[in-house]
C-alpha cells in the first residue's frame, strides 16, 4: 500500500506540475496579447481561446496533485479535533460514499461527451483560427481518472492509519509561504532562498520534478 | 418497464441560446404557445433562457444527450463543430435572402442535406427544423461613420462563426468577446465596433450606450433562421400527431416571429434614433464589394470540403433560378415609399 | 415529501458533510450527482433501450446490457459533465490562476523587508510610526499578492519582532498586522471579487470599480484609529529614538521609496488602470501583472529558477484549490435549483415580510456566523448563490451586496475561534505572545469593519457606486 501511495503521489504531482507550467505561457501568451493589440492594432485569433484552455487544463490536472497534498479545502475545524485513527475511519467511509461515485461519473459521462467532439475534430468557433478544443474536452477524463487513482491512494491512506493511528504523509513538496515561515520561523528563508532551508524542511528534489523527466 | 406516455401531458424542457431579457425569448414563446394550443394541452412547454442548463452555445450537445428536451437556438453557434453548419444560415450570400433560403430548406433540397449532415456525418440523436426567415442582420455599431474600406481597415470588431473569417478578410481585426463583455469592451476601447443582431435585440443590450452610428445592410449574416433542436428519442417517442404539431408549428410561429419582429424591430429603430440620439446608415457600396470579395475568398476554402460543396452547389443553383424570378418580379417598393414618405429613405 | 424538501434535505446534508470535514468539492459533487440522480429519474428514458430491445427481438444478452446501461441512463451524468465544462472554460475564472501567479512570485520578491523599514523611517514622526508602517506595508503588499497567510507570517517575523523591541504594546501591535493583511482579499485586485463576480454573474471590472473606495475607506479607518490611539496613549507606541531610524536626509529617504515603495505601488496602479480604463480585460490584465511581478523580483535579484518553480506549483494547486469548488458547485446548484430549493427558500424568505434593511442585516450577519467556521471560498461559492436570487426582491443591488461581503468577510479572518489572520501570525511570534493577546488585538478592527459597513450602506451612493459610475455610466 505504501509503495502504491508513493505511486499515485509521484503520478498526480508529476501531472500537475507539468501543467502548471500552463500558467506561464499563459502570462506570455496574454501579455503579448495585449501588446500586439494596442501597439500594431492587430488583435491575435487565438489568445482568448489558449487562456481559457490553459486555465482549464491547468486546475483541472492539478485536481489529484492538490489531493494528494491534503489542499483542497475542508471545513475542518471539527475535524482536527479528533484523533488520527477517528479522522480516518470517516474519511474512509466518505471517499466511498462521496467520492468515487462523483470521480467515476465524471470519467464516464465525460467520456462520452469528450469522444464525441474527438470525432466531429471540433474547433472553437469564437474566432477564424479554428482553434482545435476536442482536446481540451478530454482534460475532463484525464482529470477524472487522475483523482480516481489518487483516490485509491487516499484510502489505503485511511485504512493505514486506521492501523496505525498515524497519517502516511505526502512527499515534501513546495509549501505555502506561511507554512514554510511557520516552521523555519525565519525571514532567512526568503533571503537565501528555500534551498536553504534547514535540514528537514528542504525543497523536493529535482529529480521528482515533472519538467526534469 | 412499461412506458408512460399516453394519457398524461408531455412536457418538453426547451432552452435557449438568448438572455431572459432577450425579444428572441418572445419568439420562443410564440412557438409555445401554438403548439400548446394546437396539441389541446397534451404538449406543455417549460421554456429556459441560455444558461438555464446549459451554456447558449452548448445546447446542441445537451439536447443530443436528453440533458434538456429541445432547443431554440440558431446553427452558427454549433459550427465548430461541422464548418457545415454555418451554410444553414450565415453563409455566402449569392442573392438570396433569409426567405429565399428558408425556400430552399424546405423545397431546395436543404432539408435532406441537413439530415445527412447531423444524422450521417455527425450521428447526432436529434431533429432539427428551421423557421422564421431573420431580417438581414445590420454591419454593426461604429464610433465613427465608416463609408470606406479604408475606414474600415484595421478596427478591431467583434462578430461569431463565419462572419469572423469575412471581416477579416475585409481587412478588420476580429477581436473574440463573450456576448456579455461586449459593451464595456467598446466603452473601454478594447474593440472599435462590434455587430449583434437587430435593432430590438440591440437597444436591450445597451449598444446605444457605447456608439452612436448604427450601420444597416450587410453580407455577414443575410439568410439567417432559427434552428429549433429536438432530442430524437423524446420525439420518436410521441405520436404521429404530436410529432406533426411540434414540427408544423415551426412553420406557423414562423409567420407570427415574423410578423412581431416587423412590429419591434422598426419601431425599436425608430426609438434609437429619436430617443438616444443614433444615426442609422446603410453600408455603403464600396464596403458591400469588398464583403463579396472578402467570400469569394471563403468560399473555396470551404469547398474544399466536398458535403460543403455539395451544398453551396445546391445553394447557388437555387439562388440562381429563385432570385432571376423574385428581383425580376418584385415591384419597386423603394420608389413606392418615397412616392409616399418622401425623403425619409437614405439608400 | 415534496422535491423542495428534499433540497433543503441535501443543504443540510452538506451542511452536515462540510463539519465532518471531507474535502468540500467533492462532497458538492458527490452530493449533486446524486440527488440529481434521484431529481432526474425518469422511467420512460432508462427503459427505452431496452424496450426497443425487446420489441426488435435481440438475444438475451443485449438485453441484459441494455438494462443495465437504462440504470446509468440519467440526464444528471450528462449534465454534470456539461457543467464542469462550463466551469473549465469559464473565462472570469481565468483571472484565478494569474492573479495568484502574480501574488507568489511578489510575495518571494524580497520587496516586504525593504517596503517596512522604508516605510517606518519615512512616518517615524506620526503617532504610532511602526503601526503605521506595518499598516500601509501590509496593505500594499496584501493588494499585490492577495495571500493573506503570506502577508501576515512575513509581518510577523518581521514588524512584530521590531515593534516588541521599541516596547509596543502586544495588543497594539499584533492586531495592527492581523487586520491589515487581510485587507487584501478585498482592495483589488483580488481572488474574492473575481470569484464573487463568477458566482454572481456580475463583471469583474465593476465589482473592482465598486471594491476600491471601500477598501480605501477601510484601510483609512484603520490607520485613523492606530494614529489616533497612538496619540491618545503614547505609552501603547513609544516614539522611536534618533538611534532606533538613523539619520536619514530626505533625499536619502526618497530614494529608499523609489526603490521600495514606488514599484510596487506602479505595478498594482498599472493592473487595476489597465482594468478599470480599459486597456485590458481582467485576465489580460493579471497577465500583465504576473509578467509585471517575474520583472519586479528580477530587479530585486530575487527571481530563481527555484522560486519561479515554487511558485508555478503553489498556483497550479490553489488554482485547483479554488477551482475544483466551483466544479462540485456548478452540478450542486443547478440540481437544488432544479428540485425547488431555491424557491422554497425564496418563498420562505419573502413570506417573512422583512424590510430590505432587515434582510441586508439577516443575510450580513448569517455571512458574518459562516465566516467563524468556514473560509470565504466556501461561503462565497456555496452561499452565496442562494442569496443572491433574493436580492432583487429586496431591492438590493448584487454589486453592492457583493462589497458588503467582501467587506464582512475581513471579519473571517480576525473572528475567534478561527480566525486564520491570529493563527498565522502566532505561528511566527516570540512565545511571550499569547493568542489570547492577538485576539483581543483584533476586536477593534472587527468593530471598525462593522462601522465601514455601516458608512457603506448609509452613503452607498458615494462610496460603492460612484467609481463604477462615474467610469462606466449608470
Ligand atoms: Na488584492
Ligand atoms: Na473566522
Amino acid at each position: 500500500m505504501l509503495r502504491y501511495i508513493a505511486f499515485a503521489d509521484d503520478l498526480s504531482a508529476w501531472f500537475g506540475k507539468v501543467f502548471a507550467w500552463g500558467v506561464l505561457i499563459m502570462t506570455l501568451g496574454v501579455s503579448y496579447e495585449v501588446v500586439v493589440r494596442y501597439f500594431f492594432r492587430a488583435p491575435t485569433p487565438w489568445a482568448f481561446d489558449l487562456s481559457y484552455m490553459l486555465y482549464g487544463t491547468l486546475f483541472m490536472m492539478a485536481g489529484a496533485y492538490t489531493l494528494s497534498r491534503d489542499g483542497h479545502v475542508r471545513g475542518d475545524f471539527i475535524y482536527r479535533l479528533w484523533q488520527p485513527r477517528t479522522q480516518a475511519r470517516l474519511e474512509l467511509v466518505l471517499y466511498l460514499v462521496f467520492f468515487f461515485p462523483g470521480v467515476t461519473a465524471l470519467i464516464f459521462s465525460g467520456w462520452k461527451y469528450a469522444e464525441r467532439s474527438w470525432r466531429y475534430m471540433e474547433v472553437s468557433s469564437n474566432s477564424p483560427a479554428g482553434v482545435p478544443i476536442f482536446q481540451f474536452k478530454a482534460v475532463i477524463v484525464a482529470a477524472g481518472i487522475l483523482l480516481f487513482l489518487q483516490g485509491i491512494a487516499q484510502v489505503f491512506r485511511c485504512i493505514i492509519c486506521i492501523r496505525t493511528g498515524e497519517w502516511v504523509k505526502a512527499a515534501e513538496d513546495v509549501e505555502e509561504l506561511d507554512k514554510v515561515l511557520l516552521e523555519a520561523k525565519s525571514l532567512d528563508v526568503l533571503k537565501e532562498g528555500a534551498a536553504e532551508l534547514p535540514p528537514g524542511l528542504a525543497q523536493p528534489h529535482e529529480e521528482n520534478n515533472g519538467e526534469t523527466r | 418497464a412499461p412506458a408512460v406516455l399516453a394519457q398524461s401531458p408531455v412536457t418538453i424542457k426547451m432552452q435557449t441560446s438568448w438572455p431572459a431579457s432577450d425579444i428572441w425569448m418572445d419568439f420562443a414563446r410564440q412557438y409555445i404557445e401554438r403548439v400548446e394550443k394546437m396539441s389541446g394541452g397534451r404538449v406543455k412547454f417549460e421554456l429556459l433562457p441560455a444558461g438555464a442548463v446549459v451554456g447558449a452555445f452548448q445546447v446542441l450537445d445537451a439536447v443530443n444527450d436528453g440533458v434538456i428536451d429541445a432547443a431554440h437556438t440558431v446553427p452558427v453557434y454549433w459550427y465548430g463543430k461541422h464548418k457545415a453548419a454555418s451554410l444553414f444560415g450565415t453563409g455566402p450570400v449569392f442573392g438570396g435572402s433569409a426567405t429565399t433560403m428558408l425556400a430552399w430548406f424546405h423545397q431546395g433540397g436543404g432539408k435532406d442535406l441537413y439530415r445527412e449532415l447531423t444524422q450521417d456525418i455527425m450521428g447526432l440523436n436529434l431533429y432539427g427544423f428551421y423557421g422564421f426567415p431573420m431580417p438581414a442582420q445590420p454591419f454593426g455599431w461604429f464610433k465613427n461613420p465608416v463609408a470606406t474600406v479604408a475606414d474600415v481597415n484595421g478596427l478591431k470588431y467583434r462578430t461569431v462563426g463565419l462572419a469572423a473569417d469575412l471581416m477579416q478578410n475585409l481587412g478588420l481585426s476580429v477581436a473574440q468577446l463573450p456576448g456579455g463583455e461586449i459593451v464595456p469592451a467598446m466603452e473601454r476601447g478594447v474593440i472599435d465596433a462590434f455587430e449583434f443582431n437587430n435593432p430590438s435585440s440591440d437597444i436591450r443590450f445597451g449598444s446605444q450606450d457605447v456608439a452612436k452610428n448604427y450601420i444597416l445592410s450587410s453580407y455577414h449574416q443575410a439568410s439567417e433562421s432559427f434552428e429549433f433542436l429536438f432530442n430524437k428519442d423524446i420525439f420518436d417517442d410521441l405520436p404521429e400527431d404530436l410529432q406533426a404539431i411540434l414540427e408544423y408549428g415551426v412553420e406557423a410561429a414562423s409567420t407570427a416571429n415574423t410578423a412581431l419582429a416587423m412590429d419591434n424591430y422598426s419601431s425599436d429603430l425608430a426609438k434609437l434614433q429619436s430617443d438616444h440620439g443614433v444615426t442609422v446608415h446603410r453600408t455603403s457600396k464600396e464596403i458591400l464589394d469588398a464583403q463579396l470579395k472578402a467570400w469569394d475568398q471563403i468560399i473555396p476554402t470551404l469547398e474544399a470540403d466536398p458535403f460543403m460543396k455539395r451544398v453551396l452547389d445546391s445553394q447557388r443553383e437555387w439562388v440562381e433560378r429563385v432570385v432571376f424570378y423574385e428581383l425580376m418580379n418584385s415591384a419597386d417598393l423603394a420608389l413606392a415609399y418615397e412616392h409616399y414618405f418622401p425623403g425619409k429613405l437614405k439608400l | 415529501m415534496t422535491d423542495a424538501y428534499i433540497a433543503v434535505g441535501m443543504l443540510l446534508i452538506l451542511l452536515l458533510a462540510i463539519f465532518l470535514g471531507f474535502p468540500v468539492a467533492f462532497t458538492l459533487m458527490a452530493l449533486g450527482v446524486g440527488f440529481g440522480y434521484y431529481a432526474y429519474y425518469d422511467v420512460g428514458r432508462m427503459w427505452r433501450s431496452y424496450d426497443r430491445a425487446v420489441e426488435a427481438g435481440a438475444d438475451t444478452f443485449t438485453q441484459v446490457e441494455t438494462w443495465l446501461g437504462g440504470f446509468f441512463n440519467n440526464r444528471i451524468f450528462d449534465l454534470f459533465v456539461n457543467q464542469t465544462y462550463s466551469v473549465i472554460q469559464n473565462d472570469v475564472l481565468t483571472a484565478v490562476p494569474l492573479f495568484l501567479f502574480m501574488g507568489y512570485i511578489v510575495e518571494r520578491a524580497n520587496i516586504v523587508d525593504r517596503l517596512f523599514s522604508t516605510l517606518y523611517i519615512a512616518t517615524s514622526r506620526v503617532p504610532g510610526s511602526m503601526a503605521v508602517a506595518a499598516l500601509v506595508t501590509c496593505t500594499l503588499f496584501a493588494t499585490a499578492t492577495g495571500i493573506v497567510g503570506a502577508v501576515v507570517t512575513l509581518m510577523g517575523l518581521l514588524a512584530l519582532p521590531a515593534m516588541l523591541k521599541a516596547k509596543y504594546d502586544i495588543r497594539y501591535a499584533t492586531g495592527v498586522i492581523c487586520a491589515g493583511g487581510t485587507l487584501g482579499i478585498l482592495i483589488p485586485p483580488s481572488i474574492l471579487l473575481i470569484v464573487y463576480a463568477a458566482t454572481s454573474g456580475i463583471s469583474v471590472v465593476r465589482m473592482y470599480a465598486g471594491a476600491l473606495l471601500p477598501g480605501f475607506l477601510l484601510a483609512g479607518l484603520y490607520l485613523v484609529y492606530v494614529v489616533t490611539r497612538a496619540s491618545l496613549q503614547p505609552r501603547l507606541a513609544p516614539r522611536p529614538t534618533k538611534e532606533d531610524i538613523g539619520d536619514h536626509t530626505v533625499p536619502q529617504v526618497a530614494l529608499m521609496m523609489l526603490t521600495s515603495f514606488v514599484p510596487l505601488a506602479v505595478l498594482i496602479l498599472a493592473v487595476l488602470g489597465a482594468i478599470l480604463f480599459g486597456f485590458a480585460t481582467p485576465s489580460e490584465a493579471a497577465a500583465i501583472g504576473a509578467l509585471g511581478g517575474l520583472v519586479l523580483a528580477a530587479a530585486y535579484r530575487a527571481l530563481t529558477w527555484q522560486r519561479l518553480k515554487e511558485s508555478i506549483y503553489l498556483t497550479a494547486r490553489t488554482s485547483a484549490m479554488v477551482c475544483w469548488l466551483f466544479v462540485g458547485s456548478a452540478t450542486f446548484a443547478s440540481v437544488f435549483a432544479y428540485l425547488g430549493g431555491q424557491q422554497l427558500i425564496s418563498d420562505f424568505v419573502t413570506g417573512l415580510d422583512m424590510s430590505p434593511l432587515m434582510f441586508l442585516i439577516m443575510a450580513q450577519i448569517i455571512i458574518f456566523i459562516l465566516g467563524w467556521p468556514l473560509e470565504w471560498t466556501e461561503i462565497i461559492v456555496i452561499f452565496i448563490p442562494i442569496f443572491i436570487p433574493l436580492l432583487p426582491h429586496f431591492d438590493i443591488d448584487p454589486l453592492f451586496f457583493g462589497i458588503l461581503v467582501a467587506v464582512n468577510l475581513q471579519t473571517a479572518f480576525l473572528s475567534p475561534p478561527m480566525a486564520m489572520s491570529a493563527y498565522y501570525l502566532k505561528g511566527v511570534s516570540p512565545s511571550h505572545v499569547r493568542l489570547t493577546d492577538i485576539f483581543l488585538g483584533m476586536l477593534p478592527y472587527m468593530a471598525i469593519v462593522i462601522l465601514c459597513m455601516v458608512i457603506m450602506y448609509l452613503f452607498p451612493d458615494s462610496i460603492v457606486f460612484w467609481l463604477p459610475n462615474a467610469i462606466y455610466g449608470g
